[in-house]
C-alpha cells in the first residue's frame, strides 16, 4: 500500500467520523451529505482503475459498517458508482466548485435510487421511494462536494499527481 | 492465458470487486449482520473518536450552560433528566397496566408473565454515516451486558433495537428502518397492527390493521409485547392519515413516531429479564397482528 493510498483511506475514515458525528451534534434530520460518495466520485474521475476501485470498495465498506444494513450493500454500490461515473467520466467536468457540486448532486440522487432499489428488492423490505429525503441528501452532498474534492486534491498535490488519470477503462 | 489476464486485468479486477460484495450481500440480505474481526477492529478504531468528539462537544455545551445557569440547578437537572427517563417509562407501563387490569380483573388467576426489565442508560455518540442509514451508535456494548436484539427506548417511547455490537459500542436500528416491524396495539381500541419502517425520517407505515377496526387520527399506539419483542406498553407513536378503502381486509395509515430521533442524546437499553426484541422479517405480519 502506497502512502497516498493510506492517506486517502485516512481521509475516508475522517469523513466517516464527520458524517456520523456532525448530523448528531447539529440535530440534522434530512440534509445530510454523503461524504464517502464524494470520495468515490473523486476516485472515479481522477484515480487509476484498480486503485480507485479498491479505494471505492473501502469507502463503501466504511459506510456498510455504520449503516446496520445487510453486509456489503454499500460496498457493492460504491464500486458500481465508481464504474458508472468512470464510464461517464469523459462527459463530466469537476474542475470548478459548481461543476463538482452538480456532479455530486446527480450522483447522490442516482446512488440513493439505486440503494433503495437494491435494498428493497433483495431484503424483501419492499420499495419505498421517499423523494424528499433523497433530494435533501443530494443537496447536502452537493454543498460538501467542493470541500471534499479540494481536500483530496491537496492530498494528490502533495504527491505530485497533477496530471489526470486516463479516462475510462484501458 | 497470462497475457489475456494481463490485458484485461482492470475489467477482471473491477468485475470481481462488484461480484464478491454482491454475492455476499445476496446471500446475507435477509440476515442480520454479525461483525467479524475486521469489522470489530474498524469500529474499535472509529467509535472512540466519535465518542470523544461528541462528548467533548456536549461537554462544551454543558459547560456553557453550567456557566450561564446556576451550577447546582444544572447538576440537579442532569440528575432529574435521568430520573425522568425512568419515570416516563414506568408511567407508560403503569397506564397500560391499569387499562389491562380493568379488563382482566375478573380473571382471578391472572399472572404477569413479563419478566422484570432493567434499564441501562447509554449515551448516543453518533448516527449512521450514510444518509440512508437509520441507526444510532451508543456507548454501551456486550461488555456492559447489552445483547443483540435488545430493545432501546427513550422517555418519549420506542427507539429501536440493537442490531450489531462490539464490546463497548452498539448500533441501534431505528424503528424508521425498512427492516423494522413492531407489533403494536391501539391504546384506545386495543386493535392490533404492525408499525413498519419505510426509510422516511418522520413517519412509519401502519400495516395489518383491520379495516373494521375503529382506528382514528391521533390514536396512540403502544407496543403489543409478547415473547421476542419489545416489552408491553411502550409508546410507539400516533396514527395519522387513516384511509379506509371500500374493499380489502386492511386499512391504510401512517404513524408519527413518538420519538424525535434527531434529538436523542441519551437512551435506555432494556436488558436482563426483558424478552429479547427483534424486527420481524420484513413483509410479514407480526405475531398476533392482522387476521
Amino acid at each position: 500500500m502506497t502512502l497516498r493510498t493510506a492517506l486517502v483511506l485516512l481521509v475516508a475514515i475522517a469523513l466517516t467520523i464527520l458524517e456520523s458525528v456532525i448530523p448528531h451534534l447539529l440535530h440534522l434530520r434530512a440534509a445530510r451529505p454523503d461524504l464517502l460518495l464524494i470520495v468515490v466520485l473523486y476516485l472515479a474521475l481522477r484515480d487509476d482503475v484498480i486503485q480507485g476501485a479498491a479505494l471505492s470498495a473501502a469507502a463503501g465498506y466504511l459506510s456498510d459498517l455504520t449503516s446496520a444494513t445487510p453486509a456489503f450493500l454499500y460496498t457493492f454500490l460504491a464500486v458500481l458508482t465508481f464504474v458508472v461515473v468512470r464510464t461517464a467520466g469523459a462527459a463530466l467536468r469537476t474542475e470548478g466548485g459548481i461543476q463538482s457540486a452538480a456532479v455530486a448532486f446527480g450522483a447522490s440522487l442516482g446512488h440513493s435510487l439505486l440503494a433503495t432499489l437494491v435494498f428493497g428488492f433483495f431484503t424483501g423490505a419492499g420499495l419505498h421511494f421517499e423523494l424528499a429525503p433523497m433530494m435533501w441528501s443530494a443537496f447536502g452532498t452537493a454543498i460538501a462536494a467542493p470541500f471534499v474534492f479540494a481536500a483530496l486534491r491537496r492530498v494528490d498535490a502533495s504527491f505530485q499527481h497533477g496530471e489526470e488519470a486516463p479516462r475510462g477503462f484501458r | 492465458m497470462h497475457s489475456i489476464f494481463k490485458r484485461f486485468r482492470e475489467p477482471i479486477f473491477v468485475i470481481a470487486l462488484l461480484a464478491v460484495p454482491f454475492a455476499i450481500f445476496f446471500v446475507k440480505a435477509k440476515q442480520g449482520r454479525d461483525l467479524n474481526v475486521l469489522d470489530r477492529a474498524v469500529i474499535f478504531a472509529i467509535a472512540p473518536v466519535e465518542k470523544v468528539i461528541t462528548l467533548s462537544a456536549f461537554a462544551v455545551i454543558d459547560a456553557w450552560h453550567g456557566y450561564v445557569a446556576l451550577r447546582n440547578v444544572r447538576e440537579e437537572n442532569v440528575q432529574l433528566r435521568r430520573d425522568n427517563l425512568k419515570a416516563h417509562q414506568l408511567e407508560q407501563q403503569a397506564a397500560e397496566l391499569r387499562l389491562e387490569n380493568d379488563r382482566l380483573r375478573h380473571l382471578l388467576d391472572y399472572v404477569d408473565k413479563q419478566a422484570p426489565a432493567r434499564l441501562m442508560l447509554a449515551r448516543v455518540v453518533a448516527v449512521g454515516a450514510s444518509p440512508h442509514s437509520h441507526t444510532l451508535r451508543i456507548a454501551r456494548g456486550s461488555d456492559d451486558g447489552v445483547a443483540k436484539g435488545a430493545p432501546v427506548i427513550a422517555p418519549e417511547g420506542v427507539v429501536g433495537i440493537v442490531s450489531q455490537l462490539t464490546g463497548s459500542y452498539s448500533d441501534v436500528q431505528l424503528i424508521l428502518s425498512p427492516l423494522s416491524a413492531i407489533p403494536a396495539v391501539s391504546q384506545r381500541t386495543r386493535s392490533r397492527s404492525t408499525v413498519k419502517g419505510t426509510g422516511d425520517i418522520s413517519r412509519c407505515k401502519l400495516t395489518y390493521a383491520l379495516r373494521t377496526d375503529d382506528l382514528q387520527e391521533g390514536d396512540v399506539l403502544v407496543t403489543a409485547g409478547g415473547p421476542g419483542f419489545f416489552p408491553h406498553g411502550l409508546r410507539v407513536g400516533r396514527v395519522v392519515n387513516v384511509v379506509k378503502r371500500p374493499h380489502g381486509l386492511f386499512l391504510d395509515a401512517e404513524v408519527i413516531p413518538a420519538v424525535d430521533f434527531s434529538r436523542l442524546d441519551e437512551v435506555a437499553v432494556v436488558i436482563e429479564g426483558a424478552p429479547r426484541a427483534q424486527g420481524v422479517a420484513a413483509g410479514g405480519p407480526a405475531p398476533g397482528s392482522g387476521p
